[in-house]
């Protein structure tokens, strides 16, 4: 059971995070702009984004239903949820029954499968598509996490995402060669779920006007935007957890989480960094090529599982 | 014109239609030693279309239909064709349309590249082609009543507007996929296409089967007003508004029609400066193009490198016109502003630069890991298709065909200076935009080669005389390809008739053949790479968010504010 101080520092951890999501999505479009030799907005701009948002009026297609009103608020949530089980400041996971790999891996699967709905219950052929194109990239990328991960627990003895990265971190895991691959096929899979370039399929703009997204508007766009914020965040969060936990803190301590603090965020904001240069010198993949790709990180991630078997 | 008999070019031609079809041609009529129209009657017209076009290697440029029961009781359709076979020269074939029944035979069954013209005098004049396969309008809105024809004498005053008919739009959009097809709108306004253009993709799955579009959602008007209200003078400054990006090459297009209309001789250096901004504008002209291949694939950081390295081709502009635009250059007879010794030292400067900038970052965008994936076999525009309706410009020269209206016709200074077209073979997006970068170097070039070869002396006459009745083509090969005007002076110092063709309306027809086959992410850049160039709108609406009001701001009433700026129509 978690005590009182981790349940605290879950939820403080998730409602940082959530404020902090614009800010870093912020971040992600001055680099942008700084690569395009464009001065660009400021780093605060997605906050006034989604304040402009909220205040305008939220329409919805004739035939949209239900799912369509619900999906931005299930997704922030449950996006939350994600949040409070994370290593990310700590070592160990907040709330370990939220922390377990299987959960997050299907939390996310949720959150996707709810995002597609949306597309398909907008009524939109934009959206529509996209929501077919979100559903395809789930089931390439799921395997190579699950993979990856499971080759991670199974070094580590346990499918907890803070007991894989104290494993990690403090060297017990016995394959080093399986673990370097299974952390590079898992950080390629994440790559693929960021939904950046080449891999933004589902909402490409030049070519579905932003694939599920298309028929949101107002408060309920404003939402959407701070949950796919708040996911890239997670999802980076969620690698630096399980495979780049130096320097987080091992026990509740004051000094102990300021330390954590800093060193997670030079983490993100380096990850940050390299994921600008990777997204802004390619061009969209073909979505038809995709299958090809993610091929790569499935035989990554099978390759760590030899590895794991051999002892390399 | 008599005394030029011998230097006449396509003769040989005339002979052979002759030979093969006797009783065909009824006049021939010369209006430059290399430009000839003849009038054909109308039960032969078809033949005499596909001999021409098929046997003697011509390609459509442009379909005129013209009102000139005034002059002598009948209408009458012009067909532009231009013969790029041995001898280079244009025929445009006439055929009289009876003011009574006012049916002529179509020619778009035997010649597809006619459909669009043939339809547009139907919409434009009224007169039925008889036996064309598509019945849809192609110019005027649904909402507009049947019998009203804009652009015959007695129609109607090009500053009314009839009131609409219907609300609904009723315009059929063709689908000839055998399986059941989703359809995905692209349009009437897209987040790709600044401007509107209605794209429908039937597709199944994420392939698209089939195809169709509509267009013309901002028809300006521009003839009607040209021919109604503009001196032939002041339709000069019209023409370089036709377009936002080759204006220029539109104004060109229509001074060298009137010029050969009224055989006006060009002094040699005004026809090499005028050689000289049709290149500038090429270069700004295929730099968007080449950055927006970029975007359309998600390569935005090439995109806004590609713009900042367009901004010197502005600057360019800038030093040669007073301007960022090429407009207001030209007039009949030569062009208004001389390029002084230090502009041309500026320009080559600038010149100089921007090859070293263009080859750096073509560089950078053909090694993009990922670029030649988006690009390689998306989009063919097959050689027969291309053949059949005779696209212009990088579209059909990146389906194998080398068509340039600088090699193929004597225009602006182009004679001077040693110039080949290119071509490629690809068919694909790739293959076109190959074509717009070597062209990019080229323009470099033959700015520099006309720089030395541009004799020195006076740029514009003035001592010519306007003859009424008088009609010529004009041509130059815009950025987009070759663009056409045919030109008929009146009695009254204004123009009896004025046919302004862009380059992009003879290559939207071949799009349907292009996006078939393709999946939908592969949409936006295979329309980009058309290069497509849509119109603008006349009016603005500016809606107050405080108030919940909208309100609708007539164009006179802004062009006022802006010169006046006092009394704001929005308070």
């Amino acid at each position: 059971m978690p005590t009182l101080s981790h349940f605290l520092l879950a939820v403080v951890q998730a409602l940082a995070l959530f404020a902090v999501a614009p800010l870093i999505s912020g971040l992600s479009r001055f680099e942008r702009a700084k690569m395009h030799t464009r001065r660009g907005p400021s780093i605060f701009q997605d906050y006034r984004d989604i304040y402009k948002l909220l205040r305008r009026q939220d329409l919805a297609p004739g035939e949209a239903g239900r799912i369509f009103q619900f999906m931005p608020v299930v997704m922030l949530a449950t996006l939350m949820v994600i949040a409070t089980g994370l290593p990310m400041l700590t070592r160990f996971t907040p709330i370990s029954a939220v922390g377990d790999l299987i959960t997050v891996v299907y939390l996310f699967a949720l959150i996707r499968f709810f995002f597609s709905l949306s597309g398909l219950d907008s009524g939109s052929s934009f959206a529509g598509i996209g929501a077919s194109r979100e559903l395809t990239m789930g089931v390439l990328v799921e395997p190579i996490m699950m993979l990856a991960l499971f080759v991670a627990a199974l070094l580590a003895g346990s499918t907890n995402l803070g007991e894989i990265g104290i494993a990690i971190s403090s060297g017990t895991v016995h394959s080093a060669a399986a673990t370097l691959l299974a952390a590079g096929a898992f950080a390629f899979a994440l790559y693929i779920e960021l939904g950046k370039l080449p891999y933004d399929m589902a909402e490409a703009e030049q070519e579905l006007q932003e694939g599920p997204l298309t028929e949101y508007s107002g408060p309920s766009l404003a939402l959407v935007k701070w949950g796919l914020a708040l996911k890239q965040t997670l999802v980076v969060g969620w690698f630096i957890g399980v495979f780049l936990p130096f320097g987080s803190a091992t026990e509740m301590s004051f000094f102990g989480l300021i330390g954590g603090l800093i060193a997670f965020v030079i983490k993100l904001f380096v990850i940050f960094g390299v994921i600008a240069v990777i997204e802004n010198s390619v061009a969209r993949a073909r979505f038809r090529l995709t299958p090809q790709h993610s091929w790569l990180g499935v035989g990554a991630a099978s390759l760590a599982f030899v590895f794991y078997l051999v002892g390399l | 014109m008599d005394m030029f008999v011998q230097d006449r070019v396509g003769g040989e031609y005339l002979t052979a239609l002759r030979t093969v079809l006797p009783n065909a041609i009824v006049n021939e009529e010369w209006q430059t030693p290399r430009q000839v129209t003849i009038t054909v009657t109308a039960d032969a017209l078809a033949d005499v279309m596909k001999t021409l076009y098929y046997e003697h290697y011509g390609w459509v440029s442009v379909v005129v239909g013209n009102d000139e029961r005034p002059l002598n009781g009948h209408f009458a359709v012009y067909y532009v064709l231009s013969m790029e076979g041995p001898q280079k020269c244009h025929i445009v074939v006439r055929v009289e349309v009876s003011a009574i029944t006012q049916e002529w035979p179509s020619v778009t069954p035997v010649v597809p590249a006619c459909v669009w013209g043939e339809r547009e005098v139907r919409d434009m004049f009224g007169l039925t082609p008889v036996g064309l396969p598509d019945a849809r309008r192609l110019v005027l809105p649904d909402d507009w009543p049947d019998d009203l024809h804009p652009l015959r004498k007695d129609a109607m005053d090009y500053r009314t507007r009839p009131a609409p008919t219907q609300d609904d739009e009723t315009y059929e959009f063709i689908n000839d996929a055998k399986q059941e097809t989703t359809i995905v709108p692209i349009g009437p306004l897209h987040i790709t296409s600044d401007e509107p253009g209605h794209f429908r993709l039937f597709v199944d799955g994420e392939d698209i089967i089939d195809a169709d579009y509509r267009m013309f959602y901002v028809h300006r008007g521009m003839e009607k007003a040209a021919e109604a209200r503009m001196g032939y003078n002041e339709v000069t400054f019209l023409a370089d508004r036709v377009c936002g990006i080759c204006g220029y090459a539109h104004s060109v297009a229509y001074t060298t029609s009137v010029e050969n209309a009224l055989g006006v001789v060009v002094p040699e250096r005004g026809q090499a400066i005028r050689a000289i901004l049709l290149e500038t504008e090429r270069l700004h002209s295929h730099l968007l193009n080449l950055g927006l291949v970029c975007h359309y694939t998600g390569f935005d950081s090439g995109f806004q490198q590609f713009f900042r390295v367009r901004e010197k081709a502005m600057v360019l502009a800038e030093v040669l016109t007073g301007s960022r635009k090429t407009y207001g250059m030209n007039l009949i007879g030569g062009v208004r502003r001389d390029i002084l010794g230090d502009q041309a030292i500026e320009t080559r400067r600038v010149v100089a630069e921007l090859r070293e900038d263009v080859n750096r970052l073509v560089d950078i965008l053909l090694e993009t890991a990922n670029i030649t994936g988006r690009v390689v076999g998306v989009g063919k525009l097959d050689k027969q298709v291309a053949r059949d309706f005779s696209p212009v410009g990088p579209m059909v020269r990146g389906s194998g065909f080398a068509r340039d209206t600088r090699s193929d016709h004597t225009f602006a200074g182009y004679a001077s200076v040693p110039f080949t077209p290119r071509s490629h073979d690809g068919c694909d997006v790739l293959s076109r935009t190959l074509v717009r970068i070597e062209e990019v170097h080229d323009s470099l070039n033959l700015i520099e080669a006309l720089l030395d070869v541009a004799p020195g002396g006076r740029i514009l006459t003035e001592d010519f005389e306007y003859k009424p009745h008088k009609f010529a083509l004009g041509f130059t090969e815009a950025p987009r390809g070759e663009d056409i005007h045919w030109s008929m002076t009146g009695d009254n110092q204004k123009l009896y008739r004025w046919r302004c063709r862009a380059s992009t309306y003879n290559n939207w027809p071949v799009l349907r053949y292009m996006l078939r086959g393709n999946t939908v992410s592969d949409a936006a850049v295979i329309v980009g790479s058309l290069d497509p160039c849509y119109s603008c709108t006349d009016r603005v609406t500016v809606v107050d968010v405080r108030k919940h009001s909208a309100q609708t701001v007539p164009y006179k009433e802004m062009e006022r504010y802006g010169r006046e700026r006092k009394d704001s129509p929005l308070k």
